[in-house]
């Protein structure tokens, strides 16, 4: 997977809501293969703000089956460096760099498919979602979609009038149940007559008991804050619903314990193979495998710097490290020696590691 | 050596033993096969059986309200694990030694284990998988875990179908028919997709259709057949239609759609039901057959009034005789009294099995168009048995 940034130009800057924007990126003809994607991926994208560089990775809204630009939607984080930037300054016509759509939370649809997807998404996490949702009901034509998709009140469901026209369009395909935690009750012409509440453990077991597949074989994603996440995984794991049929993409941070048990080696060497050069580094005390990287300007892949996206990971070849948290892995694929370097701890004096 | 042809396939295919295990095997055992309506199995832990050639196949429906489908074969020593149909199982136990699964098949129990099972790992057991999925509100399995989607089996065919939404209908108990048929399970089938026999043996029976007009041929190896209303039929519905009309059968639409799908299920969607047929070969030259019909949802009053209003104007604007022109009689022995289609197709299929064995059967020849469908047919099962 290449490290590269392209230059992209911002064609288009929507608001689906007040306090999100939707970012539509152009891709030159000559590196549009690059930019090809599955839909659930996200792309990293480089920002210049206050003279500092920042990186973000946003998942892509759109679907590569319908031929529309690339599209990201952000919504404003209280606070937030780079959300606040693009709800502020960003403007059509400006460029940004960007690095080709990665990430291992994505749908392989099937054209001769016939799958039920149940997806469940909060706030913010239904930009990918869409972009599955969107590419399903295009690119598979015996497949459904269930969606049950979880917000704080009417005014703040992104893609409500895009989900509206899709159901219009797939009504015999498409389910979308809608849950408000905090309805607004004051206004009479938008009163809420649907369900409310949280996506927890008891509405998942109700939307799954109340809404069986027809098609038999299924895949279920979601995207959500770590809580929802954890408490949709558990429950449908509860209903026996094999492991590999879950897919979840982690928005803000992870919220499993971190582990704090780790015994860091001080100074351990690290070796290195990356871009098909091999480099030998000292971990000072307290250093991710990545922060040495980082500083040592050898250009490692990394984007979220939490153990969630998954852009940094290496395969151990020798020695041990240890691991703050990791969302982004399996169990298994901890066992066959994966590691994610910005939660990487070495655990024995020397450790090395490659990177595909 | 009997050469004889029925035109394509040999007579022996309709009589001999041998045929009918090479059937069981390439063809029942080897394709999705009819298991039931959606609405057999209604709640986590219900459970149906069916077979397919010599393969019995449980269909479970999981907390997840997902179908699994297992062979029901204990992995312990091979014994039928559970029997017809059950309801709101937690777990499933064979009888023999009580080895019991979970929903998903896994191994999660064996009595006195640590005395006589020590090293055994309950993990690595699973049932034998199958396949199962849902098409057009029926019950679809396969013995192979990995068969290609039921959608790829019928692709091009629902567009031929009528717009019928079956999960909406609702199966009225005392439609239910089932009767044993002392024939080839092909000749019930080619009884059913001949096109020329339905204004001949079916004169009085099934005169509201317009035969003459209908639209049929096969979509991969499944028969598709659409035929209109006749106009004496079309013109005076209201009064003649035995059931509610099926909301969905609009005037553009209205018409039977009666697809034969390979191999062993007929649909029959028609203006006022929708109904299954599933032809189960029992032996070479006995075929079970069972009919259940859905209807539009309606009270038994609602029921009975169209009943009787349609009797009546029945024999005012269609007539009343019977093929041979006599007044109905289902006491008569001659089922062709009975002014009852599906017995008179009874009726033939027994008595062409029966000559089957006459030294002087022969098949002269076949009807260009309205019997080309059967040769088709026969060519079809001509070619599952040679792959």
């Amino acid at each position: 997977m290449s490290n590269q940034f392209y230059i992209l130009r911002v064609i288009a800057i929507d608001h689906p809501i007040k306090d999100a924007t939707t970012v539509t990126l152009e891709v030159p003809e000559k590196i549009r293969d690059l930019f090809n994607y599955y839909p659930g991926q996200h792309l990293i994208i480089k920002f210049k703000i206050n003279e500092k560089e920042v990186r973000r990775s946003y998942s892509l809204n759109s679907s590569p089956f319908n031929e529309e630009a690339l599209q990201v939607t952000v919504k404003r984080v209280q606070g937030g460096l780079v959300s606040n930037y693009i709800g502020d300054h960003l403007k059509e016509g400006d460029e940004v760099d960007v690095m080709t759509p990665r990430g291992r939370f994505y749908a392989d649809i099937k054209k001769y498919a016939y799958k039920t997807y149940f997806l469940f998404a909060a706030g913010s996490g239904i930009t990918p979602i869409i972009s599955i949702l969107k590419s399903v009901l295009l690119a598979s034509p015996n497949s459904a979609v269930n969606l049950f998709y979880g917000n704080r009140n009417q005014d703040t469901i992104i893609f409500k009038k895009e989900l509206d026209d899709l159901f219009e369009e797939y009504s015999d395909r498409l389910l979308v149940v809608n849950t408000l935690s905090d309805p607004n009750v004051w206004s009479a012409w938008k009163q809420w007559n649907g369900r409310k509440g949280r996506i927890d453990s008891e509405a998942v077991n109700w939307f799954i008991t109340n809404h069986p597949p027809i098609a038999q074989s299924t895949e279920y994603y979601i995207c959500g804050p770590g809580a929802m996440n954890i408490s949709v995984r558990n429950t449908l794991l509860g209903l026996q619903i094999p492991k590999k049929l879950i897919h979840i993409e982690q928005f803000v941070g992870s919220i499993e314990e971190s582990n704090d048990s780790i015994n860091p080696i001080d100074n351990a060497l690290l070796s290195v193979t990356l871009n098909g050069a091999a480099h030998q580094l000292s971990i000072p005390k307290g250093k991710t495998v990545l922060q040495v990287l980082k500083e040592a300007k050898v250009n490692p892949p990394y984007s979220c710097e939490s153990g969630v996206c998954g852009t940094c990971i290496a395969q151990v070849i020798e020695g041990k490290a240890g691991m703050k948290s990791c969302m982004a892995l399996e169990e298994q694929e901890i066992n066959q020696g994966l590691v994610l370097t910005c939660q990487a701890f070495p655990t024995t004096k020397t450790l090395n590691v490659k990177f595909n | 050596m009997n050469s004889k042809r029925m035109p394509i396939l040999p007579v022996e295919a309709y009589t001999s033993v041998d045929w009918f295990e090479q059937e069981q095997q390439k063809i029942f055992g080897n394709t999705w096969q009819f298991a039931g309506l959606v609405e057999d199995i209604q709640d986590a832990g219900d459970y149906i059986t069916t077979q397919c050639g010599h393969q019995n196949i449980v269909i479970v429906k999981g907390r997840d309200q997902r179908l699994r489908a297992f062979h029901n074969l204990c992995r312990h020593r091979g014994t039928q694990l559970l029997r017809a149909v059950g309801k709101k199982q937690k777990a499933l136990t064979c009888p023999y030694h009580d080895w019991t699964y979970d929903l998903n098949g896994q191994l999660i129990s064996v009595p006195e284990k640590n005395t006589e099972f020590p090293d055994l790992d309950l993990d690595q057991i699973c049932l034998h998988k199958a396949s199962v999925d849902i098409w057009r509100g029926i019950l679809w399995v396969h013995p192979d875990p990995n068969a290609d989607p039921i959608t790829k089996w019928f692709d091009g065919c629902w567009e031929k179908l009528g717009p019928h939404n079956p999960k909406r209908l609702i199966e009225y108990p005392d439609t239910y028919y089932e009767k044993i048929i002392n024939a080839n399970w092909k000749i019930v089938a080619e009884n059913y997709i001949d096109v020329y026999h339905l204004a001949h043996l079916h004169s009085n029976t099934l005169q509201m259709y317009n035969h003459a007009k209908a639209e049929y041929g096969f979509v991969g190896d499944h028969y598709m057949f659409w035929e209109p209303l006749s106009s004496e039929y079309k013109d005076n519905i209201d009064g003649l239609i035995p059931t509610k009309r099926i909301q969905e059968m609009t005037d553009e639409y209205i018409g039977a759609y009666v697809p034969w799908l390979f191999p062993n299920l007929g649909l029959s969607e028609g203006e006022g039901s929708w109904n299954i047929f599933h032809a189960i070969p029992l032996a070479p030259d006995k075929t079970k057959v069972i009919v259940r019909t859905k209807l539009e949802p309606m009270s038994n009053w609602e029921f009975t009034k169209q009943q009787m209003k349609s009797n009546i104007s029945w024999r005012g604007i269609m007539g009343g005789k019977t093929k041979y022109g006599n007044e109905p009689d289902t006491n008569s022995d001659d089922p062709m009294d009975w002014n009852d289609f599906m017995e008179e197709d009874v009726y033939v299929c027994e008595q062409q099995q029966k000559s089957l064995k006459n030294p002087l059967f022969g098949v002269t020849r076949t009807a260009i168009k309205g019997e080309s469908t059967v040769r088709t047919f026969q060519e079809i099962v001509q070619k599952w048995l040679d792959s």
